[in-house]
């Protein structure tokens, strides 16, 4: 991805992740459902990841995990490393598999929600939180699981509407779409 | 060419990583006073405006989301609030024929403690709000500027809430009552036992008070507040007689008996609370100044621990 051509993604890729923050500790962190809170910032750096790759994902799950950090005084890098993790990985899904299924991001929502989740409760751990753990946080991390199911579907279409026209090109969707468009991976064209 | 992506992919990855554990070790090494800890503070003020702004354009939206849930809890809190209101019109009655004598009492032998009206009330607003199940924390847009110091109590309408645990020159940072660094020494209604009120990690609605002696009888529904001053050596930094919760149901599992409490402030619907700050040359800023002198994290153990532990972790 040359600068020129990544210029426009960073700069929408900035403004629309402000929004989601803001909008994440504004409104979604005091409209509990299910008494659990959606991590649209989870989604937003998975999508992101999917869309982009695993470089731009990894880069965008640092960024949005440090604002997060400095926002909400919270553990400075925390947030940062599961969110660049996350960012990372669902990037390398897109490098290496490609997915074209409808249900992908639902697929890639739940994991990072899932590992969202996991990721704070075993580094809290590991920092050595001081308190009794009730079944209570499994219920919760089921249930946070499950309602970032439910936003993810909306909250891929968003992202990939703000994304589209910016985002890199793929050389092997490029290849593939030369390629039926030219018949060249037709069995009629072997025929 | 494929090499080179490959590397530029990996180093990436390599940097942002090492960068976060870097912050991670030195921020979770520092005192609050750090250097990072400082920037945080500094980008908070440089945020807060924005945060502000933000939290009044996106208050109707929050509003038509909470409106939704409000109304479907509002039956059965009207249900719940009628029994309440004719079970404590009955004990108000023997209680005000009580508390003259109990007031004399306490006057006579100088056991008068640690007040709200030693406070100074600074009125904020939240400007934002953390939903993690570990940092269950709100933004405030009252700070340094406003009186408002590290370990300074915090209420609303409904009860204690929490209390300060950073703050910039604009804007505060307030560990709620549900947050995993919580604890604030508490008694059961006009009992003498205290405990200790803990968060139940993972579960934003409930707390438990630990500790009680065995002989202790709770019922369901009793309110559970904040004891303050309990003994000299180890004072409370929150005053006596603030609301915390109620209590939900009693465990017996231990040596210690302990109780579910429910918090009385509803912690998910926080717009405006007071911060009690200390004014100078009272009893309650140099109380606030023994507590920020204080190692943070430090345990305890023994028999007076949990008095001390509560006040170093903020009761």
């Amino acid at each position: 991805m040359s600068g020129a051509s990544s210029a426009p993604l960073a700069l929408r890729l900035s403004v629309f992740g402000l929004l989601v923050v803001f909008f994440q500790i504004g409104v979604v962190a005091e409209v509990p459902v299910f008494g659990v809170n959606p991590e649209l910032c989870a989604l937003l750096v998975a999508f992101v990841g999917l869309l982009c790759g695993s470089t731009v994902g990894a880069a965008c799950g640092f960024a949005v995990g440090l604002f997060i950090d400095l926002a909400l005084l919270q553990t400075l890098g925390l947030t940062s490393l599961i969110f660049t993790l996350i960012g990372y990985w669902c990037g390398r899904l897109r490098e290496l598999r490609d997915p074209q299924a409808p249900l992908t991001p639902l697929i890639v929502g739940v994991g990072a929600s899932a590992l969202a989740l996991i990721g704070y409760s075993l580094m809290e751990f590991m920092l050595g939180v001081d308190a009794p753990v009730s079944f209570e946080l499994l219920r919760q991390l089921v249930l946070g699981v499950l309602v970032d199911t439910i936003v993810a579907l909306p909250m891929w279409a968003i992202t990939r509407r703000v994304l589209e026209g910016a985002l890199p090109e793929d050389p092997r969707r490029r290849r593939r779409r030369r390629a039926y468009t030219t018949g060249g991976l037709s069995p009629l064209s072997k025929a | 060419m494929y090499d080179k992506t490959v590397r530029r992919r990996r180093a990436v990855l390599a940097l942002l990583v090492v960068l976060s554990l870097l912050l991670l070790t030195a921020y979770f090494g520092e005192a609050p006073n750090g250097r990072l800890h400082g920037v945080q503070r500094d980008f908070l003020t440089v945020v807060s405006p924005i945060q502000d702004g933000a939290n009044k354009a996106l208050k109707p939206v929050r509003d038509l989301f909470s409106w939704f849930g409000n109304t479907l809890h509002a039956k059965s809190q009207l249900a719940q609030a009628l029994k309440q209101t004719e079970r404590l019109r009955g004990e108000l009655v023997a209680e005000q024929a009580e508390k003259r004598s109990y007031r004399q009492l306490l006057a006579l032998d100088h056991l008068d403690q640690l007040g709200v009206s030693d406070y100074h009330p600074v009125t904020a607003e939240v400007i934002n709000k953390d939903p993690n199940v570990w940092y269950s924390t709100v933004t405030i847009d009252k700070g340094e500027s406003a009186g408002v110091r590290r370990n300074d109590p915090v209420i609303n309408d409904e009860g204690l809430i929490g209390k300060v645990a950073q703050a910039a020159p604009d804007g505060a940072l307030v560990e709620l009552l549900t947050n995993s660094s919580m604890g604030v020494a508490a008694r059961i209604g006009t009992s003498q036992a205290t405990g200790l009120v803990r968060p139940k990690v993972g579960d934003p609605n409930d707390l438990l008070l630990q500790y009680l002696p065995t002989n202790e009888q709770p019922n369901p529904g009793e309110y559970v507040v904040t004891s303050g001053t309990v003994t000299p050596a180890y004072p409370s930094l929150f005053p006596p007689g603030l609301i915390v919760g109620q209590v939900a149901s009693v465990n017996e599992e231990s040596a210690f008996k302990s109780v579910n409490v429910r918090p009385e402030a509803n912690l998910h619907d926080l717009d405006v609370v007071q911060v009690l700050t200390a004014a100078e040359g009272t009893r309650a800023q140099s109380l606030s100044q023994v507590a920020l002198s204080l190692p943070a994290g430090q345990q305890t153990a023994g028999g007076g621990g949990e008095q001390l532990a509560s006040t170093q972790v903020g009761g």
